[in-house]
């Protein structure tokens, strides 16, 4: 080790050094305030507010998490948003996947046609107001059916898919219709076990969209047994925005919790499925965007 | 005519073969139709003298008032303001936030430890994962008067007072940058660095035999090499210059960390939009306002896709 650093010119070495601090740098940025969030989620609350915590709780407790999960505000946020990304998550994989599995005939009737209307729509749209004009129309205004029908159709992923099923021999869908299997049985049975990458990054991303998603209740829904754990967190920070400028924390009474220390738990318990599943899905979501991207 | 009816009966008998097919497609294309299409329809509410109370035809039956609510904004003692957000905090975005992937990834694939490599590689694009809600938490206990930079700096006393950052109008177009590099710098480097691990190893060591030092390699080899992929990224996000650029994040920026006291820097067209639109229920100004942002960056990156198109080759569409 030490023999080839000193082989090394000083042009190497120099940057060498640059690129380890830099990228040490970016490690630790990236990392440490998650790491804070969590040290702070399992810390009483009122001590938190003091300040000076930075490497381990100073009075461990989980009177956070025990608070979060015995509120049936944050109970119902969390059911709400699970249910929405696992049903919306479905229907949106389902419909894109079969939309981009048809398009991706050369010899498709009006394809050409149908690939203008798909492009037209990714980079013009009405905008927000007679959007939400529409979905006021059809009814869907305060209902838990907004979060999952309007946005099913992903034309991003719908173009990904083309080009990923593109690649796929014709001759096995033919083979299989010879077969006599049905269209979408061919589909289900042939090609989708082959469409691993592409499946497992449209389900990675539509599903943190999902997830992650509070807009929308903040506009179509004011139903207050529809609020997602997003839109939760994120009237907490609308409310501790206003003490931005005098920082007293809202402290309930009798506990040694506050409103920023629960928060901290609610953004843990956010955080935390992402973190456990994106690095198992890396492999497959860098040669699926790949995709998507280089395609000209 | 015979011929007419022969390709008519082949046109139709190929339709039949792939009946499941069409039907698969046409499913997709109602969706786009109703939510994508149909708003577009509602967009000449901007040129109508149109109120919510006249219901969903009152679109089309009520007066048309041309470009007066165009003619309005311009007018409005907000316009300024707006515009001057939108264009200084989308165009700092396009200088910090677009280069930084670039950068990032160079120097990682100029790494030597693959495992390092791979650990910062996947840590560093966690962010883009988040919600932008979670950042503005995060960012909260951070940066608020009581948060831990505050805390540091003044125990330190590198800070005689604290400083409130996210209540500041100074520093919101800073922050929102700044935010913007964090949370999404990792990510956009996963496409660069796919581009460079597709240069030609054999141009490297051509080189290094020719006694081209490492700088040297990278300004000749590897920056040249991916100039296609920068070029498409480039187009992607002058696209979406006043969204926000590459994640398009200046609406959840503005939303999430405005306040009233750095509202003078912090309102953007976008968020402006949401404001008289849904609060106040003034529909037609709303939409006029939302379309001219919509027109801009329609103009924009069709030109910078002509513009690419003849200078590099590469180009969306």
């Amino acid at each position: 080790m030490l023999e080839k650093w000193k082989k090394k010119n000083t042009e190497d070495k120099i940057i060498d050094v640059v690129i380890y601090l830099f990228c040490t740098l970016v490690l630790f940025i990236t990392i440490y305030p998650f790491y804070y969030i969590l040290i702070i989620s399992f810390n009483e609350g009122i001590d938190a507010s003091l300040g000076g915590i930075y490497w381990l709780p100073r009075k461990f407790t989980l009177d956070n998490y025990s608070d979060f999960f015995t509120d049936t505000k944050w109970l119902n946020g969390l059911w709400v948003s699970v249910l929405r990304t696992v049903i919306g998550t479905g229907l949106s994989v389902m419909l894109t996947t079969l939309v981009a599995y048809g398009l991706s005939f050369r010899h498709l009737k009006g394809r050409k046609i149908y690939m203008v209307l798909i492009i037209i729509s990714m980079y013009f749209g009405g905008g927000i107001i007679p959007y939400y004009t529409l979905l006021r129309t059809l009814g869907l205004i305060n209902t838990f059916a907004v979060y999952v029908i309007p946005g099913a159709l992903n034309t991003f992923f719908v173009l990904v898919g083309i080009a990923f099923f593109e690649d796929i021999p014709p001759s096995l869908r033919e083979s299989a219709k010879i077969d006599g299997a049905t269209e979408i049985n061919a589909f289900r049975k042939i090609i989708l076990p082959l469409s691993k990458p592409y499946v497992a990054t449209c389900v990675l991303f539509v599903g943190v969209n999902q997830w992650n998603n509070w807009f929308d209740t903040a506009i179509f829904v004011r139903d207050k047994t529809l609020s997602t754990l997003s839109f939760l967190m994120m009237q907490v920070i609308n409310s501790t925005q206003v003490s931005a400028t005098a920082p007293e924390h809202g402290i309930s009474i009798a506990s040694t919790t506050t409103t920023l220390s629960i928060q901290a738990a609610a953004m843990m318990v956010a955080t935390l499925p992402i973190i456990c599943i994106y690095p198992f899905l890396q492999k497959y979501f860098v040669s699926g965007i790949m995709i998507g991207s280089v395609k000209e | 005519m015979s011929k007419g009816k022969v390709t008519g009966c082949k046109y139709f008998h190929a339709l039949k073969k792939q009946f499941s097919l069409q039907i698969f497609v046409w499913v997709g294309l109602i969706y786009l139709f109703v939510f994508s299409y149909l708003p577009m329809v509602g967009l000449v509410m901007g040129f109508k003298d149109y109120d919510i109370v006249d219901g969903v035809w009152g679109i089309f039956t009520s007066e048309w008032v041309g470009l007066k609510y165009f003619k309005e904004f311009v007018n409005d003692v907000m316009f300024e303001r707006l515009v001057r957000n939108t264009i200084a905090i989308s165009v700092l975005k396009m200088i910090f936030t677009f280069p930084m992937p670039i950068i990032f990834a160079v120097m990682l694939s100029e790494m030597r430890s693959l495992k390092y490599k791979k650990l910062v590689q996947t840590c560093s694009y966690l962010p883009h994962f988040i919600s932008w809600v979670v950042v503005a938490g995060i960012s909260f206990h951070f940066f608020s008067l009581k948060g831990i930079i505050n805390t540091l700096l003044v125990n330190t006393r590198l800070l005689q007072e604290p400083i409130s950052y996210l209540s500041d109008k100074d520093l919101y177009w800073a922050m929102a940058v700044f935010l913007d590099v964090w949370k999404e710098m990792g990510w956009w480097t996963i496409v660069f660095l796919a581009a460079i691990a597709g240069v030609n190893h054999e141009l490297h060591e051509a080189a290094a035999i020719d006694g081209a030092g490492r700088l040297k390699r990278i300004w000749h080899i590897t920056l040249p090499s991916i100039k296609p992929t920068v070029v498409i990224v480039l187009i992607l996000a002058i696209g979406n210059l006043f969204g926000g650029g590459l994640s398009g994040s200046n609406f959840e920026q503005s939303y999430l960390l405005g306040n009233s006291m750095n509202s003078e820097t912090s309102d953007i067209i976008q968020t402006y939009v949401y404001e008289v639109g849904l609060s106040q229920g003034r529909y037609a100004y709303a939409t006029a306002v939302g379309l001219i942002q919509s027109v801009i960056s329609l103009i924009l990156i069709l030109n910078c896709n002509f513009i690419s198109k003849k200078i590099s080759g590469s180009s969306l569409f």
